[in-house]
């Protein structure tokens, strides 16, 4: 009995010594993950605040990668079809507190290594009503501000691309969009030379410099727009927008859009460059969405010419180089788009797109009335020629989306030149693509082909 | 290459545009995407639309009003849930992408309810006081009438509608750095839950196993939690419409399932799930 006891006594001591083991064990184990969870609680909190940080930074862009085939008879020596990279932008935004957004935007586009954006929001915190751009923006107009990533044709219209070159330009931007009224007012002011080229009597570009103004007049650039909803129907955007810039005459004298009259100017006074326009985008809900699109832009525009140059003392070796005056020429243009959305991987596009850039004389007359200085020593002859003839573009174009970051578009444009009174007033020499060379060729008393057929893939993140 | 004549084009043009109107979105399935305020009735909703309708599969995920409303510009989604208006710069996408401003459908309301611990001594606050605290202004609940404790906030991330809303119509600035955010209304009750310190806000079909805070306009109004007949007569002061959005006019299945949404029987379910209905 006294032997049970005994065994009895020692298991249940050696139960108790094991169990007092395992607990002091436990204790110890939860401690010690404890200390782990504790840790790895402070290196998330320190990871989320440094990811916290980089949320503030958004990176998107886009490549457009295409194919294109052109008819113009003037690149059948050269190469009238290729592959090309269009764009290959990548935007940072970065929004360091609520309120401040800095955005970079360069184009890596092989051969045109750009700076496409960079500039710096700064919003209204009070009324949130308000915003002030600084830096290289995209000037205040629709089809400019549209992005390339969405637009239903290839490249903008031609008035736009005439007046805005390059989209961007460098200067400040005040913006008001009311919380509670569909409003939006941009009132900027530019350097207003962003893109342009002025030669000298050298043909040296006195405009070289993308980061500074080539002179000291600055342009105003002023636009408004109004959404009205139009119920279950859809809705109709509408507005306006006008520029009032100048340019430093680098001449004495300026001639008149028709190419009748040259009026005296002083050197360094302004050339004016002023025009309006008006635009509208009806948004309808007809299965599967459509929408209508248009602007009309005219006004005055201007280009800058030079002063002659007297002969050296040496007149052999430095002749007289005549002047050229300021051209001013009124001009118009404008777009309509047709889009439809063809359920919702695929949407139709077609584009009518005109620009004159002289309204103030006909095809018929360029090239016949023309102005002659009494003196060539002093002002070259300036004739009207190609670069009055108006444009119309018809363009055509497929994209279907495999999802929301890829794109293929197939687009055709359709272009005619307007047409000078006569064979061989204005025509240019081109090569065949086996070296042969035709003399005047290109006449533009009739249309000259400059078609274009575009096959387009768009990659998007 | 030759050049197309352009009648021949006018042609092509016409073809292609009458294709177009031969497009009408018809679908058995159906993808809903968005608030997580609305998920859970919208998840009630496909479930017993289903159930009377078995040719058409609904299929419902939450993930935030922004998110829903990404997705419906992208094309991942038929309907997004929103607990808040889309944006105007959403509209602009949406009209970019698809041509359309997208069609709106008011389809429940809510109270956005604030959320306090069961031992809380706070009982009610007024909009002035909620936005000092969620703007981390009042940091103690002794300034409010409360214990003196460190008031913990919590709060949705930003791609939420519901703090989105509350922002805009009870914070009317910032949150506080210190305002934790969490995935979820449901995450949110939670930690008020677990935390006697702690408040948070959320959707009023949420609010299980925590305080309801009482919420007055004004110091001298009258305070009010958040029921179907305060919410009616507005003197609840944090209420809200909660959305569903479209790209288009619905057709098909799609027309047939919004409809039933907003019919009595569609309405019952909002009110069974703790949300209020439109009407």
């Amino acid at each position: 009995m006294k032997r049970i006891s005994l065994i009895a006594i020692l298991f249940v001591s050696a139960l108790f010594f094991k169990a007092t083991a395992q607990e002091t064990t436990v204790n110890e184990k939860l401690s010690e993950v404890n200390d782990k969870v504790t840790g790895i609680t402070e290196r998330l909190a320190t990871a989320e605040s440094d990811l916290s940080k980089l949320t503030k930074i958004k990176i998107s862009g886009y490549i457009q990668a295409q194919y294109q085939m052109f008819e113009s008879p003037a690149l059948e020596s050269t190469s009238n079809n290729y592959f090309s990279i269009r764009r290959a932008r990548v935007k940072f935004t970065y929004e360091a507190t609520d309120g401040i957004k800095f955005v970079l935007q360069p184009d890596f586009a092989p051969g045109a290594l750009s700076l496409k954006d960079a500039y710096v929001v700064l919003n209204d915190r009070w009324t949130k009503s308000f915003s002030l751009t600084a830096g290289k923006f995209n000037r205040p107009n629709y089809e400019v501000e549209y992005s390339s990533s969405q637009r239903e044709m290839p490249e903008r219209s031609a008035v736009i691309r005439a007046l805005y070159p390059g989209e961007r330009a460098i200067g400040a931007k005040l913006e008001y969009n009311p919380l509670n009224l569909p409003l939006h007012v941009q009132l900027a002011l530019l350097n207003g030379t962003d893109g342009l080229t002025i030669n000298n009597s050298a043909g040296v570009n006195l405009n070289p410099s993308e980061n500074k103004d080539y002179d000291n007049y600055k342009d105003i650039m002023v636009r408004a727009t109004y959404n009205l909803g139009l119920g279950s129907f859809g809705g109709l955007d509408f507005g306006a927008h006008g520029y009032f810039g100048s340019l430093k005459s680098n001449a004495t004298s300026t001639l008149s859009s028709d190419y009748t009259t040259v009026t005296a100017i002083k050197f360094g006074d302004a050339v004016k460059r002023n025009w309006i326009g008006g635009e509208f985008q009806l948004f309808a809900d007809l299965l599967g969405g459509m929408s209508l699109k248009g602007e009309y832009i005219a006004g005055n525009n201007a280009s800058v010419g030079y002063s002659a140059v007297a002969a050296g003392t040496d007149p052999v070796k430095n002749p007289p180089v005549p002047g050229v005056a300021n051209f001013q020429n009124n001009f118009a243009g404008y777009y309509l788009y047709f889009i439809k959305n063809l359920g919702k991987k695929n949407q139709f596009a077609f584009r009518y797109d005109y620009y004159d850039p002289n309204t103030d004389i006909s095809g018929k007359d360029v090239a016949v009335a023309k102005f002659s200085p009494t003196d060539a020593t002093v002002l070259k002859s300036k004739t009207s020629g190609k670069s009055d003839l108006a444009t119309t573009t018809f363009g055509l174009a497929l994209h279907h989306y495999f999802d929301d970051n890829l794109r293929i578009s197939l687009a055709y444009d359709i272009v005619q030149n307007e047409k000078v009174g006569s064979a061989g007033l204005v025509t240019e020499d081109y090569t065949k693509a086996d070296g042969t060379k035709v003399a005047k060729g290109m006449d533009y008393s009739k249309v000259v082909n400059q078609n274009a057929l575009t096959l387009r893939i768009q990659a998007k993140f | 290459m030759k050049s197309i004549n352009s009648i021949k084009l006018a042609v092509i043009v016409v073809l292609l545009g009458l294709i177009g109107f031969a497009f009408a979105p018809a679908a058995d399935k159906i993808v809903v995407k968005g608030s997580d305020t609305l998920v859970i009735l919208a998840q009630k909703w496909a479930e017993v639309y289903m159930k009377s309708n078995s040719n058409v599969a609904i299929q419902v995920t939450g993930g935030g009003s922004g998110v829903g409303i990404s997705a419906l510009i992208n094309g991942a989604t038929d309907i997004c849930n929103s607990s808040r208006k889309m944006k105007n710069t959403e509209k602009e996408k949406l009209k970019a992408r698809y041509n359309t401003l997208g069609v709106e459908v008011a389809c429940a309301k809510d109270g956005i309810t604030v959320y306090l611990h069961p031992t809380n001594k706070v009982k009610e606050l007024s909009i002035k006081q909620l936005s000092g605290i969620f703007k981390g202004e009042i940091k103690n609940w002794k300034e409010v009438g409360g214990a003196d404790a460190e008031i913990k906030l919590y709060g949705r991330e930003n791609s939420s509608g519901t703090y989105v809303f509350f922002q805009e119509n009870v914070v009317k600035g910032d949150y506080a750095p210190s305002c934790q955010t969490l995935p979820g209304t449901a995450a949110v009750v939670n930690a008020v839950k677990k935390d006697p310190n702690a408040i948070g806000y959320g959707g009023a079909a949420y609010a299980e196993g925590i305080e309801i805070c009482k919420v007055k306009k004004d110091d001298n109004s009258p305070a009010y939690l958040a029921t179907a007949e305060t919410i009616k007569t507005g003197e609840y002061p944090i209420t809200r419409y909660l959305y569903m959005y479209l790209r288009n006019k619905p057709t098909g299945a799609l027309k047939s399932y919004i409809d039933w949404i907003l019919s009595p029987e569609g309405q019952k379910l909002v009110v069974e799930m703790g949300y209020f209905p439109v009407k």
